[in-house]
């Protein structure tokens, strides 16, 4: 920085002598190039780079991961003598680089993305960077890019030896990238992971309880990264290249939406409780459900019979997603700031189309209940495709179909009337305290077991504490119904039953408190439309349509 | 997914003030109400603060200084009423609130491994400032501070002092109208605290509404317009400092020296200027008089008048602790 602030005032401008004049101007043109471009950078990558160039961690890990590079090289070399000059060796060589590079890139650089939010929550500094012009989204996305930056200069320093293993072949240049491949993406999805927990909890022991965690989902991902990435260099890729390709395509399809979700919510817990944090996740829920219901949509329909399998996998990871996501959205606070109000779609068209992105409880369960709706039914559509192409014989009519449509009918029925509980159980909680939105988690936690205990315990009383058959009266224990699905024998009827119920619930929620469901917009103060007049004539923001003239 | 503030402990409160209408005032608190459970951290608190003006802002610790300074930072919100700055809303305009706000919280708020420049540098990049604007704030907010020397000298290697200077230049870097500053004398040497305040008429004579926080009357006396002591949460006076003093001096101490029977004297003053005791300490009486030098020279005419031998007689005038102890009572929350 001094040196960007002498250079300007510099004495070299103005020398005499014509060539050290020219070479003046050529450095002082670098310089304010350098400048421009230092002015587009994130601040936090600038502050960032800045710390970590001087950082005792960053020091020790580099030269760590150095002495170790060339120490694995001199060893690896010498153990596999002399044979390396005739036996492809390149194997054995790049497991030992991966393992030296895995542990900063999957340990230490996540852990330290985590500990340098952590950090400006300790030390004060989130608040003053808060208060000035940069969004959350900067900070995030700042944190994140200088994540990268370490990453890359670990990449960079051993990249040499992996051009050296190459060199001693066995291991070619595809499985070469897309062991590379694996290691950024999988290091940039954890650091992600390990920035979303980070603001997660502010009390000491939540503290503890959010390192362990990010502790313990880094060392499984270390251990599940390196045995996927160590067996392909061993023994290769057993795929066939559609799989290949598609896997490819999943894992970097949901990896950016899961990765742009998890930052919208490290956004959100350190935007201020008066704006609108609710719209850009429920957005980007829509982002990571498109994503998935595309990819299961093409596995069902072009790998085979075996695409089932992915279907399955997927439906099962958005029914958990949507069920937790669901419960956050009915907790959320009823209380709308003039803020959010005055920021609600405001033509027809627009109501009816975006008003169940706007924050609150009411439209949160209206969303989530649609959602988890038309998911079920692109499930069953997906199922049908799959079941009148690849087995005609267990088509349509058949008992597997009568049991996918029953499943599907039960989950959608018991989420929807979860969900409405938990709406109400909330908003019974929040007539007397203003707790946090996570306790619509715990809440349908709460009754989800409570639903299911009391038919079962009830039922047992009355048959004097000995086994008895599933019954009508068992209609809300979830786990028993979906285990009667399972087994095939559960009566006719029964799922639309629950669904009927759950349909009124809904209803009944909805009527109840048609403000949340609808909430109208206010208008813009008068003040707020002058300033963004003057903002807009001087280009730093876009007109508003309001604005006063 | 969103969250606002407690409400439950407001619903007995009239609905919200509207719309900030006083168009003199740099600063506003409307109404303010912070609950923080059942303690009121803040309760019902309103002020303005003219433009150009400093504003003390006065009260024992926990007295609720730090919260009402907070939600004027957009740091928090209010559980009832709302604040403006510049016109805008601390609730629905935060963003329109910081462009204008400079902000020291009562805690540094430094990084690790940075030194002063790369520190400052990195907040005007923060406030949106580049290019040639940035090097010349930076250099403004170093100049103005004196903090050049230390300029490329580590944060963690700093004095208190100057760590202050530091943290008041951070607040300063993207030239805000207003600055908040939340005890910012505390812990400072006799000459910091001189140069602080030095700095602090310097800003207001820029132009820039400052609002300080302080637990010591007297040591914003000198540097503000005008002041508001506060205590559990209520604001229990505003004005100037003069007007403050004036109007909790209406009464003095009087001491009087009677060299025979001081007790009789105490009985005969307590029954003529109806008061409920004096306080007698050997041959001094004394006691709260409400008079002023003539109704003080009728009572000794009075006094010898009846046969006392009136030896002394010594006003106090009462001074700012006295006015600050009279006015707060001492409760903390």
């Amino acid at each position: 920085m001094s040196e960007t602030i002498d250079t300007l005032n510099s004495p070299k401008a103005i020398i005499g002598e014509p060539s050290k004049r020219r070479l003046a101007q050529w450095t002082d043109r670098v310089d304010a190039l350098c400048l421009q471009l230092g002015d587009l950078m994130n601040p936090i990558l600038v502050k960032e780079t800045r710390q970590a160039l001087k950082s005792r961690q960053f020091v020790i890990t580099f030269s760590v991961l150095l002495i170790a590079a060339l120490a694995w090289t001199v060893i690896g070399s010498l153990s596999m003598m002399p044979q390396i000059y005739t036996s492809p060796s390149a194997p054995r060589m790049l497991v030992g680089y991966y393992v030296v590079l895995a542990i900063p890139m999957l340990l230490v650089v996540p852990l330290a993305a985590y500990r340098s939010l952590e950090g400006e929550i300790d030390d004060g500094t989130l608040e003053l960077l808060s208060i000035t012009t940069m969004l959350p989204w900067q900070i995030v996305l700042g944190k994140l890019a200088s994540a990268s930056l370490q990453m890359v200069l670990y990449l960079v320093a051993l990249f040499p030896c992996v051009a050296y293993a190459y060199t001693l072949r066995g291991v070619d240049l595809p499985t070469t990238m897309i062991i590379i491949g694996v290691l950024v993406a999988s290091a940039l999805l954890l650091t992600v992971v390990a920035l979303f927990f980070a603001p997660l909890s502010r009390t000491r022991t939540g503290r503890i309880g959010t390192l362990l965690a990010v502790m313990l989902i880094l060392i499984n991902a270390e251990w599940g990264v390196g045995a996927m990435v160590i067996s392909m260099i061993l023994y290769g890729n057993p795929l066939p290249i559609d799989w290949v390709m598609f896997l490819t395509a999943a894992v970097v399809l949901v990896g950016l939406a899961l990765g742009h979700l998890l930052l919208t919510a490290t956004a959100a817990q350190l935007t201020p409780e008066s704006e609108n944090r609710s719209t850009p996740l429920r957005i980007s829920l829509l982002i990571l459900s498109s994503v998935m219901v595309g990819l299961s949509a093409y596995a069902c329909t072009e790998l085979g019979e075996t695409g089932l399998a992915v279907h399955g996998v997927f439906a099962m990871s958005l029914a958990t997603i949507w069920l937790l996501c669901g419960a956050l959205m009915s907790a959320e606070s009823t209380v709308m700031t003039p803020r959010i109000r005055r920021e609600l779609p405001q033509s027809f068209a627009a109501r009816l189309a975006l008003t169940w992105l706007t924050p609150g409880p009411g439209t949160g369960l209206v969303f989530a209940s649609v959602c988890i709706l038309l998911l079920c039914g692109a499930s069953v559509v997906g199922l049908y495709y799959s079941i009148t192409m690849y087995a005609p014989g267990r088509g349509i009519g058949t008992a597997v179909w009568r049991q996918f449509v029953q499943l599907h009918v039960l989950y959608a029925s018991y989420a929807i009337a979860m969900l409405c509980l938990v709406r109400a159980v909330v908003a019974i909680v929040r007539m007397k305290n203003q707790p946090p939105v996570q306790v619509g988690i715990a809440a349908f936690l709460a009754i989800a077991v409570v639903v299911a205990l009391v038919p079962y315990s009830v039922g047992l009383h009355y048959n004097d504490y000995r086994p008895y058959a599933y019954s009508w009266w068992q209609l809300p224990n979830w786990a028993w119904t979906f285990q009667q699905s399972l087994d095939r024998s559960l009566l006719r009827g029964e799922e639309y039953v629950i669904a009927f119920a759950a349909g009124c619930m809904l209803m009944g929620a909805l009527m109840l408190s048609p403000s949340l469901v609808m909430p109208r917009r206010t208008a813009t103060p008068r003040r707020v439309k002058e300033e963004r007049l003057a903002e807009s004539r001087v280009g730093t923001a876009p007109p508003d349509p309001d604005a006063v003239t | 997914m969103n969250d606002v503030t407690d409400t439950t402990a407001i619903s007995s409160l009239p609905p919200a003030p509207a719309v900030h209408v006083n168009d003199s005032a740099c600063i506003e608190l409307r109404r303010l109400h912070r609950f923080f459970g059942d303690t009121k951290a803040v309760s019902d608190v309103s002020f303005s603060v003219p433009r150009g003006h400093v504003f003390g802002y006065i009260g024992p610790n926990g007295a609720g200084k730090t919260t009402s300074m907070r939600i004027l930072a957009t740091l928090d919100l209010p559980s009832y009423g709302d604040a403006f700055v510049d016109g805008f809303s601390v609730v629905n305009d935060p963003e329109f609130v910081r462009q204008r706000l400079g902000f020291m919280p009562d805690s540094f708020g430094t990084y690790r491994d940075v030194n002063c420049r790369e520190y400052l540098d990195f907040f005007a990049r923060a406030y949106g400032l580049v290019g040639r604007e940035r090097l010349e704030r930076l250099r403004w907010v170093l100049g103005f501070t004196g903090t050049e020397n230390m300029a490329d000298k580590p944060i963690r290697g700093l004095s208190k002092g100057m760590k202050q200077r530091l943290c008041l230049g951070r607040a300063l870097i993207h030239d805000p109208a207003v600055m908040i500053l939340d005890e910012p004398a505390a812990g400072l040497d006799p000459r910091a605290r001189i140069e602080l305040r030095r700095m602090i008429r310097e800003l207001a004579d820029r132009g820039k509404t400052v609002l300080i926080s302080s637990h010591i009357l007297t040591e914003l006396a000198e540097m503000c317009d005008s002041v508001g002591i506060i205590e559990q949460g209520r604001l229990l006076a505003t004005g100037s400092v003069d007007d403050i003093q004036h109007q909790q001096a209406q009464t003095r101490e009087l001491v009087i020296r009677i060299l025979n029977d001081a007790d009789a004297a105490a009985r005969d003053i307590c029954k003529r200027l109806s008061l409920d005791a004096t306080i007698v300490d050997g041959e001094l009486l004394r006691f709260e008089f409400a008079g002023d030098v003539n109704d003080q020279a009728a009572l000794v005419g009075w006094l010898v008048g009846q046969g006392y031998s009136v030896a002394e007689v010594t006003s106090h005038k009462k001074s700012l602790e006295d006015v600050f102890l009279h006015v707060t009572e001492g409760l903390v929350q």
